[in-house]
């Protein structure tokens, strides 16, 4: 073999490794921080509420400390997820973000006054009866994240306080 | 067996140089820029399903679970008005005014992308807590210490800083045509010993 063609054989691979390392990077970094987030797998399908943003704030990258955040790790495999959000007096909304990143759903307190109410399926999965809304989800596994603005101690206990019943569970079948 | 080891000693070269580069791109926040206004720069399609696989690459590494451009803008700055990296050893003005949008946040975030350790919860400034003037416009020093500002945030621990501007529920004028934003400045005041 020559040497322009081994060079050649170099290049391709690193074309090849190149592109599946940019397309693939976006499902590893969400995974990992489904990781973290669920905390190795252990909170699924239900709410978190962490302690108010800070320098210690390391599970996602650029945390605002100006928004109280929750998240929930979902996976859809034992059916849909029921997921509510109670009203906030000022910015607030929740999202849902796919395993390859994109934010396939948001909706926000000028959206859903009375605050945010939505069943989340599998595409392609049998939504339950429900005059509700459906989301549909092209993936399995994802995060579904909660954003009140609180830029202070006092907003933020406020926040904590109206985000305690709010749902994110798997629907009984 | 010569001319096989050559071979997979190419394509594992290749395929190292591959995943390198890819690396390199993904770690350059900067990469993202799509526009550019004043040294702040955004990406239209960050967090949407529209988005190229270069920019849900880049979003995936420095911003994570961003919302699409229907809720919220982002927009990130790593420079000074000279073009110089922003940096721990200088002190900054940042001023502006209103901003097209139901509420924004400036943060400033450490090269790691996570808030600089340093204590002083003064990491950011946002629409309800900044302090004005009687014009309505306000001015925030970015530097190691307070010093007598009225709004601060604190780079101290910061290294080579960056700043991510969140403007959420922007109005439509602002969706539409990013240039019609008037984005906060920023002005060095001193570098080195006694920038602080």
């Amino acid at each position: 073999m020559t040497g322009w063609k081994i060079a050649l054989l170099a290049l391709g691979a690193a074309i090849v490794a190149h592109l599946a390392t940019i397309f693939v990077a976006p499902f590893v970094l969400m995974d990992a921080a489904i990781e973290r987030i669920s905390r190795d797998g252990t909170v699924m399908n239900q709410w978190i509420h962490p302690p108010r943003t800070s320098e210690e704030s390391r599970r996602v990258v650029r945390p605002s400390p100006d928004l109280a955040y929750s998240a929930c790790v979902y996976d859809l495999k034992d059916g849909p997820l029921h997921v509510t959000a109670s009203a906030w007096d000022d910015y607030m909304s929740v999202s849902v973000f796919a395993a390859n990143s994109d934010n396939i759903f948001v909706q926000n307190d000028r959206q859903a006054p009375n605050g945010v109410d939505f069943i989340l399926v599998r595409r392609g999965q049998q939504a339950p009866e429900t005059r509700g809304q459906i989301v549909e989800s092209p993936s399995d596994r994802g995060i579904i994240l909660q954003r009140r603005v609180a830029p202070t101690e006092e907003r933020f206990a406020m926040a904590d306080a109206a985000r305690r019943d709010d749902v994110c569970d798997t629907i009984a079948r | 067996m010569k001319r096989a080891l050559i071979i997979a000693l190419s394509l594992l070269l290749g395929a190292a140089a591959g995943v390198g580069s890819a690396m390199v791109v993904l770690d350059n926040g900067q990469l993202l820029g799509q526009t550019n206004n004043d040294y702040w720069f955004g990406n239209r399609n960050a967090g949407s399903a529209a988005a190229d696989p270069y920019t849900r690459g880049i979003v995936a590494k420095i911003g994570l679970l961003a919302l699409n451009r229907s809720e919220t803008i982002y927009f990130h700055r790593y420079k000074d008005e000279n073009g110089e990296a922003l940096r721990e050893g200088c002190a900054y003005e940042l001023s502006g005014g209103d901003l097209p949008t139901r509420w924004w946040s400036i943060t400033a975030y450490a090269h790691d992308d996570f808030l600089p350790v340093n204590g002083q919860r003064a990491s950011s400034v946002d629409a309800t807590q900044v302090i004005r003037g009687e014009d309505g416009r306000w001015t925030v020093r970015m530097a190691a210490d307070r010093s007598d500002a009225r709004n601060w945030i604190s780079t101290e621990n910061a290294g080579a800083f960056s700043l991510s501007l969140r403007m959420y529920n922007p109005e439509a004028s602002a969706r539409e045509d990013e240039s019609t934003i008037a984005f906060p400045s920023i002005r060095t005041i001193a570098c080195g010993e006694g920038a602080s």
